[in-house]
């Protein structure tokens, strides 16, 4: 960290809370220098008019913000085509950055082949979100969207099993990782005790989940699909 | 027998007053003999004496719950032996860390899976009050669920502690009587009035080893100004 960094470091404090900034989006369509990253490259090559900014972000993390109505073509291209190879998703996330703006839907992808890791945003208006689900390509995919649309009420098109993963089910206060949520929630402590001490127990701990993984030879059902192949 | 009441020994129940020797009664000539009791005295004894925790461990806190249990500290020596994992087997819930909402039916569902007698031991700062957890998903205090004979405080508290709680306990259980049992053995938190003892009562329950003001009365020691500064510490 430079000198200049610290002192504007410590002028931020001084300054006290303030908005967080976005690093950029679609209002920014500034591209970083993209060499150092093939996959960006070819991404700007094969999806040019889709990609809508990209940053180098703490020295080696290639940022690339898409289209969100292209995220399943292009995820789709990353995972399958040979010189990428992303056959592993980390994670899916979330950010709101409050203030009205828009959340972004975070992709951190890893390919194991080329040992390269690459982040894909897709921003999502607040009166609009509604996203396509990558569960097709990537099966860990099915928890990590459960729980972004527990927590930000992001809806993904197409999901096999779209319910709430960490909050009860018939969690009525919203969703709690949105900036406009308050921080005790929205009913009194005493109704949230009464709420908490309705459930069933018997509906948060189904038999069927318990019973995944004993048997080896089983496969493994996801719950609520038609098939339950998986 | 009323001498002794609570804190006799074998020797003050055995026949024939029983503080000289044992050459008589049951350890005599074999023959059949018999031993006199209050019933309350005798089935505190037993219950206080064997009490079976159901470690509910959720955080930070079940770490200092297990290292009470290991050789260390080892809990067997109060008469808990045996760690339940079944709550039907258990008299002692001891609720180690944090709870959330979703977890709150699961131990009012444990809770009333224990059978009677059963006391709760709340430990550390975030069962006993939500700590420092004041958002949407956590339970405020476990006592908002069911009831809590002992509060530990900590975060987390060491096992001394724990150990010093499940004492009180222990205390708690020397002073019941069957003829109180509805007092006593209240299933649901809201029938239970707080607090439950007044001031003398817990200054009685702060036994064997008293808390910090009664062993400074015990030993003589007057509180003075200059009591307890850094330099009088330092050995």
């Amino acid at each position: 960290m430079t000198l200049d960094e610290t002192k504007a470091g410590l002028d931020a404090v001084e300054e006290g809370p303030h908005l967080s900034e976005r690093s950029t989006g679609s209002s920014d369509s500034k591209i970083d220098d993209p060499d150092g990253h093939p996959s960006v490259v070819a991404l700007l090559l094969q999806f040019g008019d889709s990609v809508s900014g990209h940053r180098v972000s703490a020295g080696t993390q290639h940022v690339v913000w898409i289209d969100s109505a292209r995220n399943l073509e292009i995820l789709h291209w990353l995972r399958d085509s040979q010189d990428h190879q992303y056959d592993m998703i980390s994670d899916i996330t979330a950010v709101d950055y409050g203030a009205g703006r828009p959340i972004d839907v975070v992709y951190q992808l890893f390919s194991t082949v080329h040992k390269r890791a690459l982040r894909i945003r897709c921003e999502l208006p607040l009166d609009g979100l509604e996203i396509d689900s990558i569960v097709e390509l990537w099966s860990a995919a099915n928890w990590l969207e459960r729980e972004v649309y527990d927590l930000f009420g992001v809806t993904f098109r197409k999901h096999p099993d779209l319910r709430r993963i960490l909050m009860p089910d018939d969690y009525e206060e919203g969703h709690p990782l949105r900036k406009d949520f308050p921080l005790r929630g929205r009913f009194s402590r005493a109704e949230q005790t009464r709420r908490a001490l309705d459930q069933s127990v018997e509906h948060s701990y189904i038999a069927e989940e318990m019973d995944l993984g004993r048997d080896p030879q089983q496969a493994v059902p996801i719950i609520g699909t038609k098939d339950g192949d998986g | 027998m009323e001498k002794g009441r609570t804190r006799m020994g074998l020797k003050d129940v055995l026949p024939g007053g029983g503080t000289s020797s044992v050459t008589g009664g049951m350890f005599g000539d074999g023959s059949p003999t018999f031993l006199t009791s209050k019933i309350d005295w005798i089935i505190n004894w037993s219950r206080r004496n064997s009490l079976w925790p159901m470690p509910f461990g959720t955080a930070c806190c079940a770490i200092e719950m297990m290292a009470s249990a290991a050789s260390n500290y080892d809990l067997a020596r109060f008469g808990m032996e045996r760690m339940s994992f079944s709550p039907r087997q258990a008299d002692v819930l001891i609720c180690a860390g944090r709870v959330p909402y979703k977890l709150a039916p699961v131990l009012r569902r444990i809770w009333d899976q224990m059978p009677q007698p059963k006391w709760c031991v709340s430990m550390g700062a975030c069962a006993s009050s939500g700590g420092v957890f004041d958002v949407y998903s956590m339970v405020q205090g476990i006592d908002t669920i069911i009831p809590v004979d002992v509060y530990i405080p900590g975060c987390p508290p060491r096992p001394e502690g724990l150990i010093y709680g499940l004492m009180m306990i222990q205390e708690k259980i020397r002073e019941e009587s069957l003829s109180r049992h509805f007092e006593h053995r209240a299933e649901d938190p809201s029938r239970v009035a707080r607090p439950h003892a007044n001031a003398a009562q817990v200054v009685g329950l702060t036994g064997p080893f008293g808390n910090s003001t009664q062993q400074e009365e015990l030993s003589n020691k007057e509180s003075g100004a200059t009591e307890g500064t850094p330099e009088e510490r330092i050995p």
